[in-house]
């Protein structure tokens, strides 16, 4: 019998998301209309909807118009965002970071612990330290929890498969952590969680793009792919990928700062400082005619179009967008990349494509709160 | 009545406007969860724990605002196992959890304000405590958005203001008599914004038609000066400083900071450029 209750208790989760999405959508706002709307029977709706109502995830407020045909007004039904919480953590660019979001994705509170190159159990302590640092912020019961991890990733089971940085290798992170906060967690790569960030909040209104490629380039190089607007859950790393050298041998930040103090070496006059070398340094004397940071300027963006030429050659997207602290090189940076993409491949296969630099440092941990969301209520 | 052993919060000066702001916050959390909280001024910073102008093995945890209890203390009394949490401060090598204002992202909405918005490319710095967490990294934080600007920022723009309103003003004074050449004001916090702009006018200077000036954070002080700032909720830090605290107290590990976001308040101080002058470049 336990398949029975399985199904009937799969099709009542299912059901309940039915009725969420539609009331959270605008779809329907009362019973009849919301029965209507998902062909679910009426009694079935008004029990669920009292279940709903009884958990704070919806609430009754005022009545609506009556049908043409008069009748009785109907009860009208909203949404509450503020009923549950989710947290939402990734850990890339070398920290830990969080974000603590209602039920409409707004972020309430963020908290962040440097990583400092931890790796196993060391990483896994700083990870749940800032998730308690936003469970002492919660103002409204947890509903979930979201996790983006540098590496591959198996979305279905929770399992790391293989996380470099991290020195995670078969890793059931959403089960141990589930076990340990007492509800679901749902985990992903940090690339997909960032390209899922990015469709779902950071494209303009007018924007069509529905596949949208995310190229995250950190300490590795991470793909993020969502197809129709779809998360497509095999991306990730491919640091391990080889153009002149591993890719994160040319383009993770600590190759770039070896690069950087090698040209440095070779150019005395160069104005990259010896010590705190950001982006943004070497952006600054690249477009005041630094040699050295010039050099490599024009590298990086080398390296950079032989993995978008890559990609825009398997995948075709509408919309290819670069993040992590490289956007800090700037537009300028990002028009010499394109620029070599169209010289490597044919003019009119990139030309369609929109390139852009997306600057928001939190955009996967905001993905993994949109991942458990949507997992868990089917919304956003 | 409560059983509970009291939370403290220990600071330089409980009347300043940061000070009292944060204590308000702290007390409203504190309330709500039934302690009670002793509000500790730190006159001269002591260095042992013997020094402390209380017991603190009778305390449930502590908030320490800024850096008004020396970093080797700080360590001595979390290792002790007193809970702590730190408001805008942090302990190098320490793994005590904090609250702060995201102070990066203040400055860099300050400065796309300033530039971007308004036009401004010769800004004048003052800068905050350099002994403090937030002095230190809402100067660097000026300094990586030069660059993301490629503005041009000389040694001498770069005035001292300690937080004190009185030396930001006294800073300005000094710099106008150099005939310089500028065009806005970014202060590290309102008070010394305001400050500022109450020493350009008394020489002459026009705000914001001669100059442009904006500063971090926010208060009534702002609102009824005009001042252009990036809010951030003080009140709010407290409050978060405290749930912090009281969620290690309930047996959480937590390490790293809550960052409080900024928001952009637009009022009298800047002028943005019209839609049709950003078209034609001018």
């Amino acid at each position: 019998m336990k398949p029975l209750k399985a199904t009937r208790e799969n099709l009542r989760r299912h059901n309940r998301q039915l009725l969420l999405r539609a009331v959270y959508t605008g779809l329907a706002d009362n019973r009849a209309a919301l029965a209507q709307e998902t062909g679910l029977a009426k009694p079935t709706v008004s029990d669920l909807i009292g279940e709903l109502i009884s958990e704070g995830l919806l609430v009754e407020g005022g009545l609506g118009e009556s049908t043409e045909s008069g009748g009785k007004r109907p009860t009208l039904i909203k949404f509450v965002p503020e009923a549950r919480q989710v947290i939402g953590v990734s850990l890339d660019n070398g920290r830990a970071f969080g974000v603590l979001c209602n039920l409409a994705g707004q972020v309430v509170a963020q908290h962040m612990a440097e990583l400092d190159g931890a790796q196993g159990d060391e990483a896994l302590a700083i990870l749940t330290d800032v998730m308690n640092g936003l469970i002492a912020q919660l103002d409204a019961p947890l509903l979930c929890i979201g996790v983006g991890v540098p590496g591959a990733v198996d979305t279905a089971s929770g399992v790391i498969l293989e996380s470099y940085p991290l020195g995670w290798r078969r890793l059931a992170l959403a089960e141990r952590l589930s076990a340990h906060y007492e509800v679901p967690v749902y985990t992903g790569s940090s690339a997909e969680l960032t390209a899922l960030a990015q469709y779902a909040f950071g494209l303009n209104g007018d924007d069509q793009t529905r596949n949208l490629v995310t190229l995250l380039v950190t300490n590795s190089i991470e793909v993020g792919i969502t197809l129709n607007g779809v998360t497509y859950h095999q991306g990730g790393d491919i640091s391990a990928l080889r153009a002149a050298d591993r890719l994160d041998a040319l383009l993770g930040w600590t190759a770039v700062q070896q690069r950087a103090a090698d040209l440095r070496r070779q150019q005395p006059n160069s104005t990259l400082p010896e010590t705190g070398l950001t982006y943004m340094h070497i952006h600054y004397s690249a477009i005041n005619g630094d040699p050295a940071a010039q050099q490599l300027c024009e590298e990086l963006a080398e390296h950079l179009a032989q993995v978008m030429g890559w990609i825009i050659g398997l995948l075709r997207p509408d919309h290819l967008s670069l993040v992590g602290p490289i956007v800090n090189l700037g537009e300028g940076f990002l028009q010499r990349v394109v620029a070599k993409t169209e010289a490597m491949l044919w003019p009119e296969v990139v030309r369609p494509v929109v390139f852009s630099l997306a600057y928001s440092g939190n955009l996967s941990a905001i993905g993994a709160a949109a991942l458990a969301l949507h997992r868990e209520l089917d919304i956003l | 009545m409560s059983t509970r052993r009291p939370l403290a919060i220990f600071t330089n000066n409980p009347y300043e406007v940061f000070q009292r702001d944060v204590i308000q916050g702290v007390q409203d959390i504190a309330a709500q969860r039934g302690f009670t909280l002793s509000v500790v001024q730190v006159s001269a910073p002591p260095h042992r724990l013997d020094d402390l102008p209380l017991d603190w093995q009778r305390l449930a945890g502590a908030l320490v605002v800024a850096n008004c209890l020396p970093d080797d203390l700080l360590r001595a009394l979390h290792a002790g196992g007193l809970p702590l949490s730190l408001i805008s401060h942090q302990v190098p090598g320490a793994v005590i959890p904090g609250v702060m204002p995201n102070n990066r992202q203040g400055i860099s909405v300050l400065m796309e304000h300033l530039v971007v918005a308004c036009g401004c490319t010769r800004p004048v710095f003052i800068r905050g405590h350099m002994g403090q967490t937030d002095g230190i990294q809402r100067e660097m934080a000026f300094r990586q958005e030069v660059m993301r600007y490629n503005l041009s920022v000389p040694p001498e723009h770069y005035l001292p203001g300690e937080f004190t309103p009185a030396i930001a003003a006294e800073s300005i004074t000094r710099f106008l008599q150099t005939r310089p050449d500028f065009d806005s004001v970014l202060a590290a916090d309102y008070l010394m914004a305001e400050a500022a702009m109450r020493a350009l006018q008394a020489r002459g200077w026009r705000v914001p038609e001669d100059v442009a000036v904006v500063g971090f954070g926010d208060g009534p002080e702002a609102a009824q000066a005009g001042l252009t700032t990036v809010a951030a909720d003080v009140v709010e830090l407290g409050r978060r400083g405290a749930r912090q605290l009281i969620g290690q107290i309930e047996g959480l590990r937590i390490r790293g900071l809550t960052l409080l976001s900024t928001e952009l308040v637009e009022r009298a101080t800047t002028q943005p450029k019209r839609k049709t002058d950003v078209l034609s470049g001018t």
